[in-house]
This record gives C-alpha cells, sequence and structure tokens, in this order.
C-alpha cells in the first residue's frame, strides 16, 4: 500500500500541483458502521429432497455443460439418481422458489438427465474410503436397504444384505412397472452398489430362513423390509378364483411370470399400486377399469401418474366401493357395488366415503385386482424392538430400542416414498458409523442437517469439523430475492411416448431432455441463496471494494476500503450476502 | 468490458454508496487509459483527493466551474497541435456545471463541434457545497434552498433536447444500474470525432436522503418509471430508447427518498403526468 507522501523541503514540492501517487493509503474502511459479507443460506429445494442431493449445486453444474461432475454431486448423497430421476415425486420441485415466481425448475426430469448420461459415459461413485473391520447387516434390499448399503460401503464397512425375494430391489424391481422405471436402468445403479464389495444374499426370508439372533456376527444391524403385505377388501367372496392382489399382480409382470386375465379388469383403489397395476393391465391386452371410493382430490397416488392414465384412456370410476364379489362356475363373473357421497373429514384430512343405501350395481368383470393398500409385516421382529401400529419405532437417528438395530424405509413412521425410503437409508448408515465408531452424535445434527425438514448432508457428514463451511440456519424464500435480475422463462417439457404406442407395450413413457434442453432448463435455476460469482457486487461496488480471484473466485471483500454502503448486499440477485453490525 | 483494467482506485472521497464514483468506474473502463479528464469544481473535484494524490488512474485537470467544456476543447486543440489524435479528452462535470453555469461554454463547443466528449454526471444538484437547487432538480424537490414547505416549483430542464438542437453527432442518456448499456454508449461515442454528450443520471444517497444501499434499485427504478429514460440521439435527430421501461408509478420511486418525503398525493399526480408526457413526446421522436 503506498504510503502518504511528504515533502520536506520547498525544492520538492512540484512547480505545478501533480500527482505522485494514488488514494489507497486512504483507508476508508474506517468510515463503515456496518459490514457486508458473503454468506451462502440454504436453498429451499434441497431442504425439500429427503435424499438431501446438491440441487442447486448440480444445476450450476448442468448450466457449465459440466453433467459428469454434477451427477457425482448427485451421487455422493443418493445411490438412485436415475431411479429418483423417474419415479420420485419431487418435493424439491413443490419448495422450488421458481414455483411461486412461474414454473417451479424441472429438477427432476434434469436428475434424470444426469444419470442417463453418467450411465452413457460409464462413470461410476467415488469409492470407498479406509476399510473398517466391522460388518453391518441389512435386511430388505429396497431402496432403504440398498442406500444404507452404498453408504457403508463407502464408509468402509463389510456390508451384507439379505433379501427374501430372488431379486434385488424391493419395490423398485417388483412394484413399480417396467414402462415408469426400465430394469436396465435398475440394475445399473444396484450393481454399482455391489461393485463398492456389498454382498448380497437372495432367497433368504428373515423369520423363516433365519432370525435376528443369527446375525450375532454383525455389530449393526438395519431392517429394511417394506410393506409387502397386501390388504385384504373384506367382502363376502373374497377368495374366488380371478381375485388378486394388486402387489402380487405386478411382482408377477415384473418377474416376467404369465398372468392370464380375461378381458374386463376391475381395479379397486386409488394409490400408486392401483394405478400402476392398471396401466400394466392395459399394457397387457386387457381393459382396465379403475374403481376409488372417494373422488379424485383424495385419491393417494401421484397426479402426473393419474394424468397419464387418463391420457391412455383408463376409464376411473369415483365414489364406488365393492361390496361382494359374485362367482360364476367357480370363477369371478360380476361385482356388486355401492355408490358413496363424500362425508366428513378423516383424521387425515380426507373426506370420508359414505354409502348411499340402495344405489346397489352391478359390473360385469373377469378380474378382480385389489390394490387398497400394503402394510407391513413385522411378525419376525422380537417386541423389544418397539413397534407400534405395524411400524417399528426409531429415534431422529433412526435407531431402535435394541443397541445397534437400525430401521428405516415404510416399516418406520415416515411417507412411503422413495426418496424417503432413500433419506432414512442415509441417516442410518451415518448413525451407524456413529454408533461404531463410538462417536458423540448430540451435536451433529446442527453440522450436517440442511434446514428444518430432516435433510442430512453425506458431503458434510464425511468432511473434517474444520474444513466444513459454515452453514446457515436460513432457508431462502422467493421474497429475499432480488427479482430484477430474473425474467419469467417457461419451464421446459420432456418429451413422451406416444399414447398409441404405449398402450400395447412397456416401453418407457417419458423420453429424456436433449442436451441443450437440460442446459437450458437448468440455467432458470435463481440459485436461492448461494453464490453463482455473477459478479454484481464486483460490478456495482462503488468503491472497488470487492476483489475478484479467477475464474472460479470465490470474490473477497477488501475491508481496508468497504464503506459498508450496502450496495452489493442490496444487488444481490440469491441473498448470498448479509449486513452486519460493525464490532469495534 | 467489466474485466477492463480499473482506472478508478479505492480510497476515493465519496460518500458511500456514491453514484458519481460508479459512473466514472464504468466511463474509464470503455474510455481505457489514453483519456485526460477535465474536472470543473464538483464533488469529483473532491473525491479524486487531495494533492499529490489521485483516485484515478488517468491525468485530470482540476478547472473553474463554469470552464469545463472550454478547457477541454483547448486541451483538445493543443493535443491537435502536438499530432496527438488518439487520445480523447472528456470533460467531467456535475449538473450544476452542466445545466446552470457551464451551458455557456458547453454550448460554445457544440456550436463549433469540437472534438471532446462532455460527461455530465447528473445528481440532480449542487451537492458538494451541499445540495443547493439546481436546474437539474426535478419539480418538487427538497434542497437546502427548496425547503420542503417551498419546494422546488419548476420541472427539470431537458439538457438532452438541448444538445440535440446542437445537432451534435452523438447524445446519450445513461445510468448506474445498466452499467452495460453506459459502457456500450460510451465505447459507441468514443469512436465518433465531433462534439459528444453524456447524461449520467447519478443517484446520491446525501442529498437526496436515501439509504446509500439504494443507489442502484433507485436508478433502476428511475428508468422503470420512465423517469430518466434511456436514448442515444445521433446526429441531433435519429432518436433510439434503449430499454423498454416497465412502465412502473412514479410513487414507488420517489418514496424510497427522503427528499420527497413531503410530497401530496396531487403532486405525485402532477409528476406522473408530466413524467408521462415528456415520454410520449420521446416515444414520438424515436417513431419518427
Ligand atoms: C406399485 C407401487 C408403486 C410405487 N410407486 C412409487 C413411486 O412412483 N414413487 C415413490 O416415491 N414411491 C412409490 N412407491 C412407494 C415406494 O416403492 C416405497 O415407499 C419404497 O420402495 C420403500 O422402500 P423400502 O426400502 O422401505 O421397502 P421395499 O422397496 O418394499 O423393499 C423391501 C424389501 O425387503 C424385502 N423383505 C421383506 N420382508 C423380508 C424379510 N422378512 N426378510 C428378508 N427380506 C424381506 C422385500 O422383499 C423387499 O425386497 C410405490 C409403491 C408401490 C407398491
Ligand atoms: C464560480 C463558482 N461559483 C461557485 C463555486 C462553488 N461551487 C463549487 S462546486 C459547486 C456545486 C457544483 O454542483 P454540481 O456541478 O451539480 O456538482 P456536484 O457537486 O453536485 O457533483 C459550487 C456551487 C465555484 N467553485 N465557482
Ligand atoms: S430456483 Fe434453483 S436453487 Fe432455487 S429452489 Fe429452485 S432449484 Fe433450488
Ligand atoms: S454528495 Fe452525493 S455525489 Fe457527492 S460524493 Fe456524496 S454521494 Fe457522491
Ligand atoms: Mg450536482
Amino acid at each position: 500500500m503506498p504510503e502518504q507522501i511528504i515533502f520536506k523541503r520547498e525544492e520538492d514540492m512540484p512547480y505545478l500541483p501533480i500527482t505522485f501517487g494514488s488514494m489507497a493509503w486512504n483507508k476508508t474502511g474506517t468510515w463503515r458502521y456496518l459490514r457486508p459479507k458473503f454468506e451462502n443460506k440454504i436453498s429451499p429445494c434441497i431442504e425439500g429432497c429427503p435424499a438431501g442431493q446438491d440441487i442447486e449445486g448440480a444445476m450450476v453444474l448442468i448450466g457449465k455443460g459440466k453433467i459428469l461432475q454434477a451427477w457425482d454431486l448427485f451421487k455422493e448423497e443418493n445411490p438412485f439418481p436415475a431411479v429418483c430421476g423417474r419415479v420420485c415425486f419431487h418435493p424439491c420441485e413443490s419448495s422450488c422458489n421458481r414455483g411461486e415466481f412461474d414454473e417451479a425448475v424441472s429438477i427432476n426430469a434434469l436428475e434424470r438427465f444426469m444419470a442417463d448420461m453418467a450411465s452413457r459415459h460409464g462413470r461410476k461413485p467415488l469409492g470407498k474410503r479406509e476399510k473398517r473391520k466391522e460388518k453391518a447387516a441389512i435386511v430388505g434390499s429396497g431402496p432403504a436397504g440398498l442406500t444404507c448399503a452404498y453408504h457403508l460401503a463407502r464408509l468402509g464397512y463389510g456390508v451384507t444384505v439379505f433379501e427374501a425375494l430372488p431379486v434385488l430391489g424391493g419395490m423398485l424391481r417388483v412394484g413399480i412397472p417396467e414402462y415408469r422405471l426400465p430394469k436396465k436402468v435398475l440394475e445399473e445403479e444396484i450393481d454399482q452398489i455391489l461393485e463398492l464389495g456389498v454382498k448380497a444374499e437372495v432367497n433368504v426370508r428373515l423369520g423363516k430362513d433365519f432370525l435376528m439372533n443369527d446375525l450375532k456376527e454383525y455389530q449393526a444391524i438395519f431392517l429394511a423390509m417394506g410393506n409387502h403385505q397386501s390388504k385384504s377388501l373384506g367382502i363376502p367372496g373374497e377368495d374366488t378364483q380371478g381375485i388378486m392382489s394388486g402387489l402380487e399382480f405386478l411382482k408377477n409382470v415384473n418377474l416376467g411370470k404369465a398372468v392370464a386375465l380375461g378381458k374386463r379388469v376391475a381395479v379397486i383403489g386409488g394409490g400408486n399400486t392401483a394405478i400402476d397395476a392398471a396401466r400394466s393391465v392395459l399394457r397387457l391386452g386387457s381393459k382396465p377399469f379403475i374403481l376409488y371410493r372417494r373422488t379424485r382430490e383424495e385419491m393417494p397416488a401421484f397426479l402426473g401418474e393419474i394424468l397419464e392414465a387418463e391420457e391412455e384412456g383408463i376409464e376411473i370410476s369415483y365414489l364406488v366401493s365393492p361390496v361382494r364379489v359374485i362367482a360364476e362356475n367357480g370363477k369371478v363373473s360380476r361385482l356388486e357395488c355401492l355408490k358413496n357421497r363424500l362425508g366428513p373429514a378423516d383424521e387425515d384430512g380426507r373426506r370420508r366415503p359414505v354409502e348411499i343405501k340402495g344405489s346397489n350395481f352391478f359390473l360385469e368383470v373377469d378380474q378382480v385386482i385389489a390394490a387398497i393398500g400394503e402394510e407391513a409385516d413385522l411378525s419376525p421382529l422380537p417386541k423389544k424392538l418397539g413397534l407400534k401400529e405395524n411400524a417399528v419405532l426409531t429415534d431422529e437417528r433412526g435407531a431402535t430400542r435394541q443397541k445397534g438395530v437400525f430401521a428405516g424405509g415404510d416399516i418406520i413412521q415416515q411417507p412411503r416414498t422413495v426418496v424417503h425410503a432413500i433419506g432414512s437409508g442415509k441417516r442410518a448408515a451415518i448413525f451407524i458409523d456413529c454408533f461404531l465408531k463410538k462417536k458423540k452424535w448430540e451435536g451433529l445434527f446442527e453440522a450436517i442437517r440442511i434446514g428444518e425438514q430432516g435433510t442430512l448432508s453425506m458431503k458434510r457428514y464425511l468432511q473434517a469439523e474444520n474444513e466444513r463451511a459454515s452453514l446457515s440456519s436460513k432457508t431462502v424464500r422467493l421474497k429475499d430475492l432480488n427479482l430484477d435480475y430474473f425474467d419469467y422463462k417457461k419451464r421446459k417439457k420432456m418429451p413422451k411416448t406416444q399414447v398409441a404406442k404405449r398402450v400395447g407395450s412397456f416401453e418407457e413413457v417419458n423420453q429424456g431432455y436433449a442436451e441443450e434442453t437440460a442446459v437450458a432448463e437448468a440455467k432458470r435455476c435463481f440459485n436461492c441463496g448461494v453464490c453463482n460469482l455473477c459478479d454484481n457486487c464486483y460490478i456495482y461496488c462503488p468503491d472497488v471494494a470487492i476483489l475478484k480471484q479467477g475464474e472460479d473466485g470465490p470474490n473477497v471483500i477488501d475491508y481496508d476500503h468497504c464503506k459498508g454502503c450496502g450496495i452489493c448486499v442490496e444487488e444481490c440477485p440469491r441473498d448470498a450476502m448479509v449486513m452486519e453490525e460493525e464490532r469495534r | 468490458m467489466y474485466e477492463r483494467r480499473e482506472l478508478m482506485y479505492a480510497g476515493h472521497q465519496a460518500c458511500a454508496g456514491c453514484g458519481a464514483t460508479m459512473s466514472m468506474r464504468y466511463a474509464l473502463k470503455a474510455l481505457g487509459e489514453k483519456t485526460i479528464l477535465v474536472i470543473p469544481a464538483c464533488c469529483w473535484s473532491v473525491l479524486a483527493g487531495p494533492f499529490p494524490y489521485s483516485a484515478l488512474q488517468v491525468p485530470v485537470i482540476h478547472t473553474a466551474f463554469e470552464t469545463g467544456a472550454s478547457t477541454a476543447s483547448g486541451i483538445k486543440a493543443g493535443l491537435e497541435m502536438r499530432g496527438d489524435t488518439e487520445t480523447t479528452v472528456a470533460a467531467w462535470v456535475g449538473d450544476g456545471g452542466t445545466f446552470d453555469i457551464g451551458i455557456q461554454a458547453l454550448s460554445g463547443a457544440a456550436e463549433r463541434n469540437d472534438d471532446i466528449m462532455y460527461f455530465c454526471y447528473d445528481n440532480e444538484a449542487y451537492m458538494n457545497t451541499g445540495i443547493q437547487r439546481s436546474s437539474a432538480t426535478p419539480f418538487g424537490t427538497w434542497t437546502t434552498t427548496t425547503p420542503a414547505n417551498h419546494p422546488k416549483g419548476q420541472p427539470k430542464k431537458n439538457m438532452m433536447e438541448i444538445m440535440a438542437a446542437h445537432r451534435i453527432p452523438y447524445a446519450a442518456t445513461c445510468t448506474v444500474a445498466f452499467p452495460e448499456d453506459m459502457m456500450r454508449k460510451i465505447s459507441k461515442a468514443k469512436a465518433i470525432r465531433g462534439t459528444r454528450f453524456i447524461h449520467i443520471y447519478s443517484p446520491c444517497p446525501t442529498g437526496w436522503k436515501a439509504p446509500s444501499s439504494l443507489s442502484v434499485k433507485i436508478a433502476r427504478l428511475a428508468v422503470h418509471t420512465k423517469i430518466f429514460p434511456l436514448y442515444e440521439v445521433e446526429g441531433g435527430e435519429r432518436y433510439n430508447i434503449n430499454v423498454d421501461p416497465k412502465n412502473l408509478p412514479v410513487d414507488e420511486y420517489l418514496r424510497l427518498q427522503g427528499r420527497f418525503a413531503h410530497l401530496t398525493d396531487d403532486e405525485v399526480h402532477t409528476t406522473q403526468e408530466t413524467v408521462d408526457r415528456e415520454w410520449e413526446r420521446l416515444v414520438k421522436k424515436a417513431l419518427d
């Protein structure tokens, strides 16, 4: 920094007043009473993703064409981006600030795009860290079990997965049909988990082929058996030939077994299983129709699925309940039904169906598929784990009451979705690691939690305490953004296979983005709360006090000269800066 | 253009949030090193720093209040005598020095079409001497010479039309909220010969009684309320509007600034009407 210039003698003075030095010695930073600071905050999409994927970070990378690096970020948290990119109900998008502005960023389609690109390039997830001697057993190979296996293997543990069915993947493999999630896509992501050294034993059922006590050689156990017992209709004639549960039907189709259906197939229920069953029936050449006891408003299936079913011409009758199965020659021939009206709301807030007396009518059917819900079979588990209302009780770590036994996915009390299952698998891996290393876990939540909805970051967990960037507890909302910097832009749609082609085959319905479309869509992201080096602070600083450090930043503040005017904070489009009172 | 060398350094003496310094920074990025600045009495005489220092990395000549344009004309003539046709000579003058006391020198230079650039950074009053009204101060404004119970009764003088009437090759308006637009216009003007006039709307948090953090926001609102449209005039007659205003009500702009706090609804209404009328006139010229 140039010093102040002092003329000692008259002869040193120039003839005319001319400049000898800059003003840099003038530390105008001393005028400041407010201090700007860069401070990244929480993007609502990441908080909204139960798998805790760094969505905002990935959007920046995709926008720059660095698709594979974006995939690496996702894969750090979740072994299943290709699966989620197809079947997740994307709560991230419901939290996206852009949704309130025009339309949410198409995060789910971009997740799929990244994963498909990684697959084409044969990209693999990062391998394991130091090898550890402890071993963990995982019961159930659905998304919860396999996610836990993936993270534990990467943490260096020996992992064995025990699966009752002959195939791995749980509902992803035997529930969700091929036209939504091709087996090839699922298998590739499962193979990547096995390549980390995870062992899998199939055709072994806890409670039948082995007991909890047989797992003594494992220092930790993760239970994730999902909900595989179908609820029964509870109406007369239910065990007639020609009546099948939705899950059994989908399992058979997904395992490639022949299923004889007949022409007219009644599918009963309004959840994902019902819709998947009906759409599979259609693809097998029969005519499905759905009977649901409430209205479309109350249907638990994802809206996108309902819309696609309607597109394919599947008829859905609302406010209808079956009351009796009528057989002819030992086989179902007619279904007696009643009409309902909506009554007052249930505990879950959905309006309850009330039967209308005397409204009975009959439907001709060749087959009935009952898809009115699934529940867990907890009979192989000891009571002392803590069981309640068909669920395993867990604490905030996912631990049961038995030391070293954790649980996750559909058998614990949480929403029954793939991404919640994945989140619970990751959480269990983190706290199994703490348990095995006898690490204190109280206080850890504050350091690795992203926002208030229970989302955890594996990346932050793996960082040493001193390399973890301090994380603001503030989630950025639309009102925090400077909207002068954003223009309305329509969300890009994913192409779909034509309905005519869909009906006759199990070909995938959604076709991914082209690269150009993906890059443009990722650029719609506001990058809420995270500096993306847009350089507004640098551009507008009246005191040239924001300094750039090469292409990848970060920008830094020259506090010797910053006067604290606050323009940078005001003009930051994404709330990645804050103003603090100057401590003197 | 942003990545060009900084020719304005930190350590200058401006108030926090000063729009005049942002204007200078962008202008110098666009003009480059081969520039001589002429600065008559105004805030910038002080901001650059006292002898023997300067926050500007180009030669600066400080001169008397009314002589911005004439000093620039003289320096240009001197350079030409020495065979230097390359160096840009730019007068950098406040609104008082342009709209009021310096208008005679400026009109003279424009009439001769002297080969100079003339920048008026307009903070809508005599700020350096303590916020006295100038003919650039808008209708209804509080200043120390037009107190709130007797605010300015006349509208802002339209300096751009006066300059266009001289049929100079280039005149343009710009402001700190649109730095790319500003740098593009200054670069374009730099390549033209003759008198070029650049009118820069430069928020002054101190004189406008506004939070220092809002300087850019206020400038952006000035454009989107049509109070300060961004346009250029070539040859004194070809008008071209550069930024489509969002057509926001003037109140959104006025209410951020203490200098307008006393305005009655009627006065806000009058301002809106004047702004709409002026905008229509401008659009008509742009369509011609
Ligand atoms: C038809 C259908 C469609 C769905 N569609 C979607 C969707 O589009 N999006 C979404 O987010 N969610 C969807 N879901 C819900 C989602 O599939 C589940 O929430 C998720 O799979 C739960 O994961 P999990 O790992 O807990 O259990 P599961 O995926 O059910 O896996 C549990 C595994 O444990 C095995 N197992 C069970 N008992 C034992 C035992 N005793 N011993 C050994 N192994 C055992 C099972 O065979 C199974 O492989 C759907 C569900 C169904 C049924
Ligand atoms: C002939 C003369 N009269 C008055 C002054 C005092 N004076 C110095 S700067 C200034 C005001 C300048 O106003 P403006 O040109 O708008 O520039 P600003 O200070 O607002 O940037 C005045 C009145 C002077 N220097 N010379
Ligand atoms: S705009 Fe981007 S960062 Fe913001 S919530 Fe949506 S996806 Fe996340
Ligand atoms: S008085 Fe206004 S124009 Fe002058 S230095 Fe301060 S903020 Fe800038
Ligand atoms: Mg002035």
